[in-house]
Order: structure tokens, then C-alpha cells, then sequence
């Protein structure tokens, strides 16, 4: 039994070597209502909006600019969904022929009943005994894959899960972050050979599970295993979360080698201690150190 | 004769501080890691936090969304421990009411509201220590927390009080001066603008200096928390 | 955040966890995780403290008021519970939604600090049947991330430990009825001794075995919780069930005993931290919330 309590200390964010600092100054920090350009040839983009003929920022962020398009970044921000995303969202309604997802976005998303794959086949007309039987393949508080079909007029994003790779997830941990700390990459689902899998859902919700066996994998779609997951695998999926949470904590970007050598660098430690601030701190100068590495 | 006790002869008040002195202010914004956005912000000994949830679906009564634009949702309450007599209901009473909706209606201005079909914007402040100015310190709080939660807004939203002894406008008031007779007025400002009307100059040089001071806790927050990218 | 949902995949392996010993977070069954406690941060009260656990943040104030004594006894003071479950934690607790658990919360307050030893109240008393001291101890929900019960009553007693109560001084006045007199020397005060004061427990039922310090979604996969007030020296004053399951007899008597051993190893540290904590004096760096 241990109960871990101490006084609060002014901490100060943790520092970055030299080489991130001039990256930093780099970077075009505005705050709303700064003015970025009185030039007309530049078009509008997310973050700002014109104000007397002068394009000025509406929230305080980073610049970015694409050639002609400029527009501004928040830190922190609600999911939004573009075609192609992966998401992971969790089901808070059922409704008529579709179900309504929660995915961290302003307003909750879409699942069609024609957008998911039945057992028994992809080609199979919906009937009107799938419609009552709804709740039989997903309901209220399951966890889902899916990837954005397409974005309505408002917002709303429409999710789909027509493929293998995608569906309801079975046992696991949810992790819970920014959105804008997922780096956008090739693919959100890795193995990592530390023994777990990830999703890293573009919405900010990441999924860690154990990675299925060879049999698991065929049957996709709606088959959840209830099997108890063994201690070896349970100890790593616990360890990447609480890795997952510090670099969260410390404004790092996620992707799969962050996540592996923040893994590594937190092996000397019990898993519990992760997320003591010190440990944490200590955790996350390695990881920085191993990144900076990899890059030059 | 108030007027001699609020300011001296030597041009000093209460505190210490001249006429058109700003208190001290100390900001800090993500206090809360839960909520979409959040602040904390200290003017002398007057404590608020400031908690924004959203943009979001709109919950309990649908009747209330707008299908050109967001809901903004405002509740001001104080700690029942926060001012030296003790507070019986934190919130409910008229004029916490009253300052909800004044919340409500500065926010609206500010707000890019017309982005967010649909949805609902929840700001929450809660005064921790109440020594004068409440309102404008709660203004200036969720200024923080929409900045926060990178909401878009055209421009700050910064406030202050202001009251008059003797034709000399004092800035930023704290209790016992607000309490101490003659006329005060807060007033809220998008500095860059001018907008939201002001009546008197020295509230609008009080408001932009109050503006100065959470320009600099934005930029601060931001280059510490910027996130390292690779390209 | 007051509940959150979780699917019966994730309750599965969730109650797996607890079984080997193993939760999600990697703390075994018994562990707290990282707590911050801080006394001094609001300074229009007579005593507060703040208690972050984990994503739970707390604040307590508590005011010292002179009135008039409860008929029942006369010679003693009393303590006024109040808890504020703020819009702050989640939108569910905007305008009336806290108030229900607000109420809970307070009423669990009571009982756990209605007996005699917890708090000397006869050292309250002012004058037998006139006057005596009432505490109002405010409590502020800011964050709701489980464990409400616990964060809050380390919180109490870090209030009651930081409260400094101004000596009063009786007189006879000109018509032969009592004066008070307060002292007007901030430093010349009464401390309370919060030596027997005691820290409430939470125990979660999760499957076969029990957990303390339960998260949200360790709560929504237990069917029923005790809750237990322990003293210093493992005296329990007060026990509830909470939660809509049912328990059985076997488990109440071993959660209990699981209970006494945790909450007696709670205020060791506490008063350690809090004694620490008055050392630093002037020299210690107030944080509050600008951590």
C-alpha cells in the first residue's frame, strides 16, 4: 500500500536543447486580433479572418502558410475531421439506421447502418431486421474504428468502417489527448515490438490492445475476444499509457517512434512511478535526446 | 468627504497605488486538464478561474440550438467562501443572474459564433476571492479559457472598473473603494477596436492597459507550450 | 466528468486488471495515485487547503463565525458542511445538477464527524449557552477525475490543521451581560488539534476484490462502494454503502479491515506533510494555482 503525497512546486515547462530553441524562433506565434498581413494576395485559411481589408488572426497559435493560403494553427482544439482520418469514437446513441459516434469534435459524428460491414458478408442488403437489431452488432458506450467518409455543411463528420481494419475494438485501454498532438502519418495502426498494438486516432483518442493472435485477425469486424489478456501483455499496455500520458503532458508530438522511445527510456522505472512529475521529467529529457538523435 | 480617504492628498489610495494604477495581475492558462479550455487569473487579491467546455453538441432542451450559429452558455458563481462574510448560495441568487447574462452578452460579441452551427459553448467562472472588480476580473479569466480552448474570437476581451473621487478617475477598484461612496463602471473593450461603448477615456487607457498584460500571458503561454514538430 | 462510459470489452479487461493486481495505470489495488496538498490559498477564510489527486482537485475553505450554540448541548461549538459541486468539473453540474451529489457529499460529512472524538468541540465553546464558535467548512469540487470522498477529507483535515481561530476575551460589561472581546493580534490565535480527525477511505467492489482510490471507469465497472472514515489509530466512526449493487457479509467485513489498514497509514504522511509544510513558514513559495 503506498499512498504518494507531497507539496505542489512551481515547475517550469521542461527545456529543450539549443537546436529546438532556434527552431522555436522560427515559429510565428500570433494571438487574436493580430494583424499577419495587409497584403490582398493571400488567401484566408482556418484561424483567421479579414478585418478591413487586413487578414488577421481569431486565435492564438502558429502560422502556416502554403503558398498562397494562410492560415493559423491552435495548440489545443476541438477534432477537425477531414475526408480520409482515422478516428477513434465511442457510441453514445442508437438510432434510426445509424448511430450516433462521439469523437471529440463539436458535434458528434455520424455511423450509417449502410457504412458497416454485417457479419455474414459485405454484399448483403440491409433488411428491416437489422434495423431492430442495432443494438445486437453496436451499442450505447462501445468503442469503434472508423475512418471519415465525408464532412457535412455543419461540421458533422460521416464515418464509415467498410474494412477489416476497422470496426468495434475489443479489450483495452482508451487514452484521451489533444487532438493536435497526433502527427499525421501513412498509417495510425502499428504493432509495436515492445508487444502491444496502437490505433492513434487523428481525434485524439488512441487505443492500445494487445496484439491479436494469427486466428483472431480472420474473423475482423464484430468479434470481440473475452479471454483474460495475459499479465506480460497487460504490464506493457499499462507502461504505454502512462508513457502516453507524459508525453502528452509535456506537449510532444505522437507518433510511433515517440511513443517506442518513450517506452524505452521509462523500462528502468516501475510502471507506477511513470507519472510521479520527476520521473516524468526525467522520462521525457531521454526521449527528446533520443528523437534529436534520430534526427541528425 | 469619502473622497479624502479613497485618495490623498499626495495622489495615493488605499493601497498604496496611484490613480490610474493598475493591481497586479498574474495569469495562468490549461490549470485544467479536463476542460477544453481554462484559467486562472490573479488582480491583487481578487482570484478567479475560468473553465470553457466546447464547442459541443448541444445538451438537454435541442430547442435551444441555432442553425446558423453557436450557443453561448455563461454561469458566474462565487465560492461561498470567498468574500469576508460568508456567501449563503454560491450561485442562483439575482445577481449572480445578472452577471451571467452580462457574461453572456460580452461573449456573444466577441465569439466567432457563426463558425459552429448547432453546437453550445459553456463558459464557467467562479470567483475564489472577491476583493472588487468581479466582473471585470471574471471577463478577463474567460478571455483566457476561449483563448484557451482556441476558440476563435476577432479580438481580446478585456475589462476594468473604474470610479470617480473628486473628478480624479480611479482604475481598477478594488473592494474597499468600491464600497466607499462615489460612482463606479466596468466596462469591457476589444482593444484593438475601441469597440463595446465606452464612456469615459480613462477607462478605455485602464482597459488597454489591462489588455497589455494578458497580450503578454497569451504569447508566454504559447511559446511555452508550442509543440515541437518535425518537418 | 462525473461518470463516464465504458464498453463491456473495456469493463473485462478492466476487471481482469484487479484480479492479477495489475490496473490500468499500474498501481496495485491498494495505491494512491500522486496527490499535491497545499494549505494557505485563499486568504479572505480563516483556514484552506487544496488537494489534487490525480485529476481530482479540491479546494476547502473554512470560516470561523461566533453564534449562538445548539440547544442540545450548550457547551460546545459545531461545524457547518457545505459542498459546492462547481460547473468547473462538468457541464452536468451547471445551475441545480450538482446539488444532488452535493447534498450526499455533505451529509456523509456530518456523519463522519459526528461522535466526540473526532473534533474537541468543547475547546469551541465561547460561553456555556450564549456563545460559541461555528466553523463553516466550505468545500469547492474544481476537477472530478473519482475519489471524491477521499480527496475531500484530506482536504478537511488540511483546513482544519491550517485553521487559526482569533482569541477571545470575555468581560462583564457596565450592564452586567458579557462582552467579546476579539483579540486584535493576527497572530494571537487558537489552532485546532485535528490529532483525531479522520480520513474517509473509498472502497470500490470490482469483481471479487476491491480497489481504493478507484478512477472513473474503475467506478463504472463496480457495483457498490463502502466507504469508511478511519482515525489515526484505526477507529472507524462511520461506514456507508454506496452504489446501487449489493453486498455481501463476507466482503463488507474484509473491505472494512482492508479499509482500516489504509486509512491508518493515510495520516502518518499527512501530518508529516503539514507540519512540513508550516515549518517552511514565510519561505515557502505559494503555488496555488499558478503551478
Amino acid at each position: 500500500m503506498a499512498s504518494d503525497m507531497r507539496l505542489p512546486v512551481l515547475r517550469k515547462a521542461v527545456s529543450v536543447s539549443s537546436a529546438g530553441s532556434d527552431r522555436a524562433d522560427h515559429k510565428d506565434l500570433v494571438v487574436p486580433g493580430d494583424v499577419i498581413t495587409s497584403d490582398p494576395g493571400f488567401m484566408r485559411g482556418h484561424g483567421t479572418y479579414i478585418d478591413e481589408e487586413k487578414l488577421t488572426a481569431s486565435v492564438a497559435g502558429e502560422v502556416e502558410r502554403v503558398d498562397k493560403l494562410i492560415c493559423v494553427r491552435p495548440i489545443k482544439t476541438r477534432f477537425n475531421g477531414e475526408v480520409g482520418d482515422v478516428v477513434v469514437g465511442r457510441i453514445t446513441e442508437v438510432q434510426q439506421k445509424r448511430w450516433k459516434v462521439e469523437t471529440n469534435s463539436r458535434l458528434d459524428s455520424v455511423l450509417l447502418l449502410s457504412s458497416v460491414n454485417l457479419p455474414g458478408g459485405e454484399l448483403r442488403r440491409r433488411s428491416a431486421e437489422d434495423e431492430l437489431t442495432m443494438r445486437d452488432y453496436l451499442q450505447e458506450g462501445d468503442l469503434i474504428s472508423a475512418e471519415v467518409q465525408s464532412v457535412f455543411s455543419d461540421g458533422a463528420l460521416l464515418l464509415h468502417t467498410r474494412s477489416l481494419k476497422y470496426g468495434k475494438l475489443g479489450q483495452g485501454v482508451l487514452v484521451q489527448i489533444s487532438p493536435a498532438l497526433i502527427k499525421r502519418q501513412k498509417t495510425h495502426f502499428h504493432n509495436l515490438p515492445c508487444g502491444a498494438s496502437i490505433i492513434l486516432g487523428n481525434n485524439g483518442f488512441v487505443w492500445l490492445y494487445p496484439t491479436p493472435g494469427q486466428q483472431e485477425e480472420e474473423a475482423g469486424g464484430f468479434y470481440t475476444s473475452l479471454e483474460p489478456v495475459s499479465l506480460a501483455d497487460r504490464e506493457v499496455i499499462s507502461r504505454l499509457r502512462n508513457c502516453l500520458l507524459a508525453l502528452a503532458a509535456h506537449k510532444v508530438l505522437l507518433y510511433d517512434t515517440s511513443i517506442l522511445y518513450c517506452y524505452e527510456s521509462s523500462l528502468p522505472h516501475q510502471v507506477k512511478d511513470i507519472l510521479k512529475p520527476e520521473v516524468m521529467e526525467e522520462i521525457i529529457m531521454l526521449t527528446h535526446h533520443k528523437l534529436m538523435e534520430q534526427e541528425s | 468627504m469619502a473622497g479624502l480617504e479613497l485618495l490623498s492628498d499626495q495622489g495615493y489610495r488605499l493601497d498604496g497605488r496611484k490613480a490610474t494604477e493598475l493591481r497586479k495581475v498574474q495569469a495562468r492558462m490549461g490549470v485544467f486538464s479536463q476542460a477544453d479550455g481554462s484559467a486562472y487569473i490573479e488582480q491583487g487579491n481578487t482570484k478567479a478561474l475560468a473553465v470553457v467546455y466546447g464547442p459541443h453538441e448541444v445538451r438537454g432542451s435541442r430547442s435551444r440550438t441555432l442553425h446558423d450559429r453557436a450557443v453561448i452558455n455563461c454561469q458566474y458563481s462565487m465560492a461561498t467562501f470567498s468574500t469576508a462574510e460568508r456567501k449563503r448560495r454560491p450561485h442562483g441568487d439575482r445577481k449572480s443572474a445578472e452577471m451571467s447574462l452580462h457574461l453572456k452578452q460580452t461573449f456573444e460579441a466577441a465569439v466567432m459564433t457563426q463558425l459552429y452551427p448547432r453546437s453550445q459553448i459553456d463558459i464557467y467562472v467562479k470567483i475564489l476571492q472577491s476583493d472588487g472588480g468581479n466582473y471585470s476580473v471574471c471577463v478577463n479569466a474567460a478571455t483566457l479559457a476561449v483563448i484557451d480552448a482556441g476558440i476563435p474570437m476577432r479580438d481580446y476581451v478585456c475589462a476594468c472598473t473604474v470610479g470617480f473621487v473628486d473628478e480624479t478617475p480611479l482604475a481598477d477598484l478594488c473592494y474597499a473603494e468600491e464600497g466607499g461612496g462615489g460612482s463606479s463602471l466596468a466596462l469591457a473593450l476589444l482593444p484593438r477596436g475601441g469597440q463595446i461603448a465606452l464612456l469615459q477615456m480613462d477607462a478605455m487607457t485602464a482597459c488597454k492597459g489591462v489588455s497589455k498584460v494578458l497580450d503578454e500571458v497569451v504569447r508566454q503561454h504559447l511559446q511555452d507550450v508550442s509543440v515541437l514538430t518535425r518537418e | 466528468m462525473a461518470t463516464v462510459q465504458v464498453s463491456e470489452a473495456e469493463k473485462v479487461y478492466i476487471l481482469h486488471g484487479i484480479r492479477d493486481d495489475l490496473r490500468v495505470d499500474g498501481r496495485s489495488c491498494e495505491d494512491y495515485r500522486h496527490m499535491e496538498i497545499e494549505t494557505d490559498v485563499v486568504s479572505n477564510t480563516d483556514g484552506s487547503a487544496k488537494v489534487t489527486l490525480g485529476h481530482t482537485v479540491v479546494l476547502v475553505g473554512i470560516k470561523a463565525e461566533i453564534g449562538k450554540p445548539r440547544p442540545m448541548v450548550p457547551d460546545e461549538g459545531y461545524l457547518e458542511f457545505f459542498v459546492d459541486c462547481s460547473a468547473n468539473a462538468t457541464p452536468e453540474f451547471e445551475g441545480r445538477g450538482g446539488e444532488e451529489l452535493g447534498t450526499e457529499l455533505s451529509n456523509t460529512l456530518y456523519k463522519v464527524f459526528n461522535n466526540k472524538r473526532s473534533l474537541d468541540m468543547k475547546s469551541l465553546c465561547i460561553s456555556p449557552g450564549e456563545h460559541c464558535w461555528l466553523l463553516y467548512v466550505d468545500v469547492l469540487l474544481l476537477q472530478c477525475d473519482g475519489n471524491l470522498y477521499d480527496a475531500i477529507s484530506i482536504a478537511v483535515k488540511a483546513a482544519l490543521f491550517n485553521t487559526k481561530i482569533p482569541r477571545v476575551h470575555i468581560s462583564a460589561d457596565d450592564e452586567g451581560g458579557k462582552e467579546i472581546e476579539l483579540s486584535d493580534d493576527p497572530y494571537d490565535c487558537v489552532r485546532i488539534n485535528v490529532e483525531n480527525v479522520p480520513c474517509i477511505v473509498t472502497l470500490c467492489k470490482v469483481g471479487h476484490r476491491h480497489v481504493v482510490d478507484a478512477t472513473l471507469q474503475e467506478k463504472a465497472c463496480s457495483v457498490a462502494s463502502l466507504i469508511i472514515s478511519v482515525t489515526h489509530k484505526g477507529t472507524v466512526t462511520c461506514v456507508r454503502k454506496v452504489g446501487g449493487g449489493s453486498l455481501d457479509p463476507e466482503s463488507i467485513f474484509e473491505m472494512t479491515e482492508a479499509g482500516k489498514r489504509v486509512g491508518k497509514a493515510l495520516h502518518a504522511p499527512l501530518m508529516k506533510l503539514l507540519q512540513q509544510e508550516e515549518s517552511l513558514g514565510k519561505k515557502r513559495q505559494k503555488v496555488g494555482f499558478l503551478g
